[in-house]
């Protein structure tokens, strides 16, 4: 049976015996780790933002022009898959809430398969870039090249920032495999939902992420520079 | 655990909302640029935090939660403040252009 709770008993001089306070069902307190940890990551990206801001605010013309060198719309469609990806991930805990495990299972089912397109996408956008040269120690991105330094920056962040976002896809690829294993064995059930409730919340940080990755890699160069010069 | 009585119809509808609204300012991502050229900058950020706000309050149920909403502004917050001191005594230690390989590379090109 899920969660079958055995209480500790603990007795005073008496010989009195008492039972311990369990915190198995205590559901806010498990919401509120798995925010402190989300915290972190606020704070981790939010130095990767910063940090990009501020080289952005030295290399501004560079940045707008390698912004436009981008894949716009590679980018754009993955935006709107972790959109919807985002919604079945949501609608999974609904149905879990309200008692129908069989469609949470279903929608869990189709956000892995979203975050998989996801990540092909992603693959096919970076193998663009490789193509043309640009990628993390290669081509263009060597110090022996000519391209502008703000340039390499920006792409030096680039990569690193969808890299890292990426690996947190694959992350919550295996979270949430990990989760319907739960919801197989019976641990995860509508009476016990917490873990779901969590590993909605992650996927949701992995799409916030996102919402301020897309604009600032691949849409600050559309507008005043150059267009939207090879793909845009 | 969640002693809840969820109303399944209201929250589903909700969902699709914030998700039509989301998909509307996506589309305005991609409008934007094609308005207006100057700032597109502060226009994308701006958007971003609208949808970001959407995410946050009804994707991550923080409506309401008052206590993990003050803790994600606080950790945002230290992160600012972090940066900006890192960053001013940085920059108030540049005694010369050339001192740093990234201040200096607007010149080296």
């Amino acid at each position: 049976m899920a969660h079958a709770y055995v209480p500790e008993i603990a007795t005073d001089r008496e010989g009195n015996e008492y039972e311990v306070q369990g915190w198995q069902d205590d559901f806010y307190g498990g919401k509120l780790g798995f925010w402190l940890f989300m915290f972190t990551e606020v704070m981790m990206f939010g130095a990767m933002f910063l940090t990009l801001t501020y080289y952005n605010t030295l290399h501004h013309e560079d940045f707008l022009l390698a912004s436009s060198h981008l894949n716009r719309w590679l980018g754009g469609t993955n935006t709107v898959i972790l959109l919807i990806s985002a919604l079945t991930m949501g609608l999974s805990l609904l149905k879990m809430r309200a008692g129908d495990v069989k469609g949470a299972k279903l929608m869990i089912w189709a956000t892995i398969l979203l975050a998989l397109i996801f990540l092909s996408i992603k693959g096919v956008e970076w193998n663009e870039e490789y193509e043309r040269g640009v990628f993390l120690m290669h081509g263009e991105l060597l110090a022996s090249s000519s391209m502008p330094f703000g340039e390499k920056l920006f792409y030096g962040m680039y990569f690193t920032m969808t890299g890292l976002h990426g690996f947190h896809i694959i992350i919550g690829i295996g979270l949430m495999l990990w989760l319907l294993k739960r919801i197989n064995a019976g641990k995860v059930s509508p009476e016990h939902h917490i873990l779901h409730w969590n590993i909605a919340l992650y996927w949701d940080i992995v799409h916030l992420i996102w919402v301020f990755v897309f604009p600032y890699f691949y849409m600050i160069g559309a507008g005043d520079i150059v267009g939207g010069a090879h793909h845009g | 655990m969640a002693n809840e009585t969820v109303n399944y119809k209201e929250e589903r509808a909700r969902y699709y909302k914030i998700l039509f609204g989301l998909l509307f300012l996506t589309a305005i991502t991609f409008i934007q640029p094609h308005i207006f050229h100057a700032g597109t900058f502060v226009a994308q950020m701006s958007i971003a935090i609208v949808k970001a706000w959407l995410i946050i309050m009804y994707y991550m149920h923080l409506k309401g939660d008052n206590l993990i909403g003050a803790m994600g502004i606080f950790s945002l917050f230290l992160v600012a403040v972090f940066f900006i001191i890192t960053i001013a005594v940085d920059v108030s230690h540049f005694q010369f252009g050339s001192e740093s390989y990234i201040t200096s590379a607007p010149h080296a090109n």
